[in-house]
């Protein structure tokens, strides 16, 4: 599945729901529907706010490849240079409300559950390669 | 919808929201927004309890708006408490340490079980033993 969208948060959304249902086709399971799901949201809305701070219109492909129990998703946009894997982990104090604000939850959240992820900036474009392993991607016991 | 929300404040003591859907980046300014006339209802001192059986998805945006929302009850010196998190907001609360999880809780007895403590330690009686940590 390839999707193009501009750098609106509603097309992000839009674009969230198409890739939801190419998995929900594909019979993958609820809780790595949602991974995959978060990933996205959190990479992709971080573009959308962070990634022009200029202000100009932008474009953003998603590429799916989902070949049971593995999901490899690419994205690409025409943002500034952004290497997600670049960032510091935040410093979590157990406790979010303790801290006014903790940056680089999102992206934190994203590494923390994709499988795998690659970053390369390509001329002008961030190229994310993300893969998804159904069976890593079991949910955390309580 | 993506995201329903209700709201129910049957004293000035405590008041309940029930979460429904998801709360990411496209929902969390509608849940700021209805937290913002819930909160009021609450006195200083007072319990918030947000039921969570109904969200099914929460991502960094959704954890942002409770961490806002728990400091604005602190502030107050109230307490927001969590109650039934489904496995992906269980999953993602873990991942970044989101809340304490004194402040989570099972099911409905657990949590009063819970208040019913407190308040037997506000009004100094000791006739429940302390669990031990």
């Amino acid at each position: 599945m390839r999707l193009h969208i501009r750098n609106r948060l509603h097309e992000v959304f839009d674009a969230l729901d198409h890739a939801e249902d190419a998995l929900d086709k594909a019979a993958l399971n609820p809780s790595f529907r949602a991974d995959i799901r978060l990933v996205l949201e959190e990479l992709m809305v971080n573009t959308v706010r962070h990634g022009y701070p200029d202000g100009r219109d932008g474009s953003i492909a998603i590429k799916l490849d989902i070949r049971p129990p593995t999901v490899t998703v690419e994205l690409r946009d025409d943002a500034m240079p952004f290497n997600p894997l670049g960032i510091e982990t935040p410093e979590l104090p157990g406790d979010l409300a303790q801290h006014d604000a903790v940056g680089g939850l999102g992206v934190h959240l994203a590494r923390s559950i994709a499988s795998d992820m690659h970053y390369s900036r390509d001329g002008d474009s961030n190229h994310v390669v993300i893969r998804f392993d159904q069976s890593l991607s079991e949910e955390t016991p309580a | 919808m993506i995201l329903n929300l209700r709201s129910e404040s049957p004293t000035p003591k405590r008041s309940t929201v029930w979460l429904d859907g998801r709360l990411d980046a496209e929902t969390y300014s509608q849940f700021d927004e209805a937290v913002r006339d819930v909160t009021p209802m609450v006195d200083n001192g007072g319990t918030l309890v947000l039921d969570l059986s109904g969200l099914e998805y929460i991502s960094s945006a959704g954890l942002r708006s409770l961490a806002q929302l728990r400091k604005a009850m602190h502030d107050r010196d109230g307490r927001t408490l969590l109650l039934n998190p489904q496995p992906q907001v269980r999953k993602v609360f873990d991942i970044v340490k989101a809340v304490p999880v004194a402040e989570v809780f099972a099911d409905i007895a657990e949590l009063d079980q819970y208040l019913d403590l407190m308040q037997r330690q506000v009004t100094g009686r000791t006739d429940l033993q302390p669990t031990s940590e």
